[in-house]
């Protein structure tokens, strides 16, 4: 579920227009790698909602920008575990 | 006017258009004068569409826009930030350290805003459904955000706004200028307008659609746009647009800056005759001719020249001649219309008529209409055809028309401040007043 998860969020970092061809596991998502901004991260969170059921609340949307690729995908996993018993919705 | 009140003087310009982003070639070019217009090429939207376009230089987003949202962008803020970059520049002031950011004011006008980038999304959003809607919509496509990307780059604090008058947009954010800096509420003020036109289908369609568009040209692209000319059939879209860099004189003055001419008047009006023909009596675009010549506090003989909207449709065309046939009667001014060069650049052309206004009052050289060959006896003026005409005038109006019935005018004199200069240069040495 982890590499789904991790492809999922190159494939839509990649439809936002982010370049992905040097993003690595620990490449940051905000300012200090990718340079994702707050809409950005919104964005992502809302794609990443829609794809896997998972539900992230409004606070935790600036935090996520220090995350890196790998514990970003990894707070989704948790995520999924926790809160969608039904599984992913797509 | 109000001899009291502050003057306003025009100190720097920054131009996209299909001529280029440089000042003194977008003047050489209409005085020659040199066709910017094209046939779209291969691979652009426009390709078969239309027969004529005047296509802008492509803009590096990476230099004007900061990079985690340069990808989303508007080409019309693009072109808008990388006017006002350039007016600034131009105008020699670095804001917070020349002038205090809440007496700068910033006014950047657009028809349509970001139509571009709404199509996308919304194609986006018919393909993919809600997730394919970027979350930067708003931020890309608003109107209002060329004015905000040129206050957030250049630290503008004062007041803000944008006005979407269609193609009378750019000189009501002039006119805007006008009235700031006269009042007193800002010593500088950032305004024109842009319009990226040719960047979507859904937007070129419409006018073409509408029959606005000049057609049967796609053996001479560059002969489509012919105002006040009997063979004119319609306009010819242009993208771009202007940024001028109006403030204070004496605040000019004080910082050694020197000025291009005085934004000495405005006047506005509207037709109330239907909503995008233009009232065929001209009377709509009279009575602000002359509220602008009056606010001004000029007579009509000050008048040497027109800059006049002068798109090339039918009917826009022979009700502004009329206007300023029942304006200025038996001494008619000098008139010429840009857009014979340039097409029509919708929310960006009242900005840079506004300019080639003020570079012909500068250097005294009034351009002429590009394919004005056999002027329509319906549109009987003193027109400048042919080439340039050497004419110092005393006073210059530019004038802009509107869907939506909207009319503005803008009137220029020489300018006010020490140091005057001209397109062929910052002249900077010469002593105007001197």
């Amino acid at each position: 579920m982890f590499e789904t998860i991790r492809d999922a969020v190159k494939t839509a970092l990649t439809e936002m227009d982010y370049d992905v061809s040097e993003l690595t596991d620990t490449t940051v998502l905000g300012p200090a790698g990718l340079d994702l901004e707050s809409l950005a991260v919104a964005e992502l969170a809302v794609r990443i909602e829609d794809d896997f059921g998972v539900k992230f609340a409004d606070e935790e949307l600036p935090g996520m920008a220090d995350l890196t690729l790998d514990e970003f995908a990894s707070l989704v996993v948790e995520r999924m575990g926790t809160t969608s018993a039904a599984g992913p919705a797509a | 006017m109000n001899s009291t009140a502050p003057r306003a003087v025009v100190t720097g310009i920054g131009l996209v258009t299909p001529l280029g982003t440089d000042v003194a070639e977008f003047f050489e070019a209409l005085c020659e004068p040199r066709s910017g217009l094209v046939r779209p090429p291969e691979g652009h939207v426009a390709h078969g569409l239309i027969d004529s376009a005047g296509i802008a230089p492509d803009l590096d987003a990476a230099a004007l826009v900061p990079r985690h949202d340069r990808s989303v962008a508007d080409r019309f803020t693009l072109m808008a930030v990388a006017a006002a970059d350039a007016a600034l520049a131009d105008a020699g002031i670095t804001i917070g350290q020349d002038v205090d950011p809440y007496r700068v004011a910033v006014v950047a006008a657009t028809g349509a805003g970001g139509m571009i980038t709404f199509e996308r999304q919304a194609r986006a959003s018919g393909e993919r459904g809600a997730p394919g809607v970027s979350s930067y919509l708003y931020s890309a496509f608003l109107p209002n955000m060329a004015t905000a990307r040129i206050a957030l780059k250049h630290g503008i604090r004062g007041f803000s706004s944008t006005v979407t008058t269609a193609c009378a947009a750019s000189a009501h954010a002039i006119a805007e200028a006008f009235r700031l800096i006269s009042a007193g509420d800002a010593d500088v003020v950032v305004c024109g307008g842009t319009e990226a036109t040719l960047g979507g289908l859904t937007g070129i369609a419409g006018f073409r659609n509408a029959r606005a568009l000049a057609t049967g040209w796609e053996d001479d692209p560059t002969a489509a746009s012919r105002p006040f000319d009997s063979r004119r059939n319609g306009f010819v879209l242009g993208e771009g647009g202007g940024m001028l860099v109006v403030e204070r004189a004496d605040f000019a003055d004080a910082r050694g800056a020197a000025g291009y001419a005085d934004l000495v008047g405005w006047g506005s009006t509207t037709d109330a005759y239907h909503l995008i023909m233009p009232n065929p009596d001209g009377s709509g675009v009279a009575a602000c001719l002359r509220s602008a010549i009056a606010r001004a506090g000029l007579d009509l003989a000050d008048i040497g020249y027109v800059n006049a909207h002068g798109t090339g449709t039918k009917i826009g065309d022979m009700a502004e001649a009329a206007a300023i046939q029942q304006v200025f009667g038996p001494d008619q001014p000098a008139v010429s219309s840009t857009k014979g060069v340039t097409g029509h650049l919708l929310g960006g052309s009242g900005a840079v008529e506004a300019a080639a206004t003020v570079l012909a009052l500068a250097g005294g050289t009034l351009p002429p209409t590009h394919n004005l060959d056999d002027p329509d006896p319906k549109c009987d003026l003193d027109h400048v055809r042919g080439g340039a005409r050497t004419a110092p005038v005393r006073a210059a109006l530019s004038t802009s028309s509107a869907f939506g019935g909207h009319n503005v005018a803008l009137v220029f004199q020489p300018p006010s401040t020490r140091l005057a200069r001209t397109a062929a240069g910052a002249a900077g040495g010469t002593d105007h007043a001197g």
